[in-house]
């Protein structure tokens, strides 16, 4: 609630932030910095290839939010430069094979991405082991999945964006990111089956 | 629709993505069919799964991140592609003023204020801060008097951007909060600022700090935090009084609920059935006259005075 009603509204930001009101241009970025941090983290599975993306993202913004033009909603402004800069990094490492930060152990998956979450499981210690392994394998299928529809992926589950939004972030059509999706759940569907 | 095209959907279902057409042939079908339902069923126990694999950025990252864009950011604006950059080229090529070209620099004016530095007044800062050589400058234009000759005078004021850390136990940082929670300029700081000062309300400054901005401060935001802050101190006769006070005269009906759960935490209060009478009488918000009036009917209180 404190946090709606502080909140400048966002047009009166975007174009005090032009006008070069640096606390507005604050006041901005700090209104999405969070999502984008946890967009980036969660395709690239790494918090300082995370921490490479926000900075890049947001000096992108910095340097050419005097060419927005309102057309579009910020947010799709803004998700533009940061879904290219992951698919870019997400593309890289495909080509490149790199290591992933998933290590296998005699005791199933580890991952050390761990430390960078908060634990949310509890309970018998049976189901933390299960959803921990559960939560391995997921984490191996998305890396299965194209940078596309990962990517679609994310911003649906993850960002709750709807597929509408979604295409017009990634320059495309509603039906195309549909069909992203699909694919996506189908081959997590085929791969997860047997664990729930 | 088949059982085959049902179990292609149900993910798009889940996520609200089929159309309603689509959609209501799909939920007839599930009526009729066990099967389906029961793929339903894991597709949620799926769709569960995957919110429990997501990775969450701890607040540490993100201030880490925070700061480094900060850098980068005064960093960046010493070249001449940002638009704070233009500034400069306006000062420096239209007004030939090389005397105050350089604090008007474009790193200066990056460097002001951008998550952390503000202006603060300079008694605040005590001289408990080391004076560095590298100290960002940043300047504002406070005064342009174009002469006759051609010749313009500029008047800039300059503020010196300074990182201070310490935990909420340091006075000095204290008494920067507290000042920061009065900062006309900038609603966001004086949230953060409140926020960080109500885990103080026993300290007499952040009580009357609190006070004032529950009572004076234009943003409900703030309003809000400083109410938050007022929390474990609302048997106080002075911090009722204020409480009382607010409540017939606050704009903000979310701030009226606030006040008003506030108001009803201490027992025995016999004064506070004529206030909320009297706010009975006046309120026309719809879901702050309920709550009013359950805190009457809670004080087996008529909900007019008489
Ligand atoms: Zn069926």
């Amino acid at each position: 609630m404190a946090q709606t009603a502080v909140r400048m509204d966002e047009s009166a930001l975007i174009r005090a932030a032009q006008a070069g009101d640096q606390s507005a241009f604050e006041q901005l970025v700090r209104q999405y910095d969070q999502s984008v941090l946890r967009l980036a983290l969660n395709l690239l599975r790494s918090p300082e290839d995370a921490n490479d993306v926000y900075q890049e993202a947001f000096l992108r913004v910095f340097r050419n939010l005097h060419n927005f033009r309102f057309d579009c909603s910020f947010h799709t402004w803004l998700y533009r430069i940061v879904t290219n800069l992951c698919l870019d990094a997400l593309r890289k490492r495909r080509v490149r094979k790199e290591e992933t930060t998933v290590v296998e152990t005699s005791d199933g998956v580890l991952d050390r991405m761990d430390t960078v979450e908060e634990s949310r499981a509890h309970g018998n210690p049976q189901r933390q082991l299960m959803s921990n392994e559960l939560k391995g394998r997921i984490r191996q299928v998305l890396e299965g999945l194209t940078p596309r529809e990962r990517m679609v992926f994310e911003l649906r589950h993850y960002q709750g964006m709807r597929l509408r939004a979604i295409g017009e972030t990634l320059g495309t059509s509603e039906e195309a990111a549909k069909n992203c999706l699909f694919r996506a759940t189908q081959k997590m569907r085929a791969s997860l089956g047997d664990f729930v | 629709m088949t059982c085959e095209e049902v179990r292609n959907n149900l993910p798009l279902f889940l996520y609200g993505e089929l159309s309603f057409d689509a959609e209501d042939q799909l939920e007839s079908h599930l009526d009729e069919c066990e099967l389906c339902r029961s793929d339903l069923a894991r597709e949620r126990t799926l769709h569960a799964a995957f919110d429990h694999a997501e990775l969450t950025v701890t607040s540490d990252a993100l201030r880490a991140s925070r700061q480094e864009f900060q850098s980068r950011l005064s960093a960046s604006a010493k070249g001449h592609d940002s638009f704070w950059g233009n500034l400069r080229e306006m000062f420096t090529v239209k007004f030939h003023m090389p005397s105050v070209a350089q604090p008007i620099g474009a790193l200066a004016l990056v460097a002001m204020g951008f998550f952390g530095a503000r202006f603060v007044p300079a008694g605040a800062l005590g001289g408990f801060v080391s004076a560095g050589v590298a100290d960002p400058i940043a300047s504002r234009v406070r005064y342009v008097e174009p002469e006759a000759s051609g010749r313009i005078q500029i008047v800039v004021e300059e503020t010196r951007q300074r990182t201070l850390t310490g935990n909420m136990g340091d006075e000095r940082i204290q008494r920067l909060l507290l000042t920061a929670a009065k900062d006309p300029a900038d609603p966001g700081l004086r949230v953060e600022s409140m926020d960080l000062l109500k885990s103080r309300p026993e300290m007499a400054d952040v009580r009357s700090a609190l006070l004032y901005a529950l009572r004076h401060d234009a943003n409900a935001g703030v309003r809000l935090k400083a109410l938050e802050g007022l929390k474990g101190s609302a048997g106080d006769p002075e911090v009722r009084q204020t409480l009382s006070q607010v409540l017939l005269a606050d704009k903000n009906p979310g701030v009226r609920t606030q006040v008003i759960d506030l108001l009803i935490q201490q027992k025995e209060q016999p004064q506070m059935v004529g206030v909320l009478q009297e706010l009975m009488r006046k309120e026309d918000n719809g879901y702050v006259r309920m709550r009013c009036q359950k805190a009457l009917h809670d004080m087996k209180a008529s909900v007019e005075s008489f």
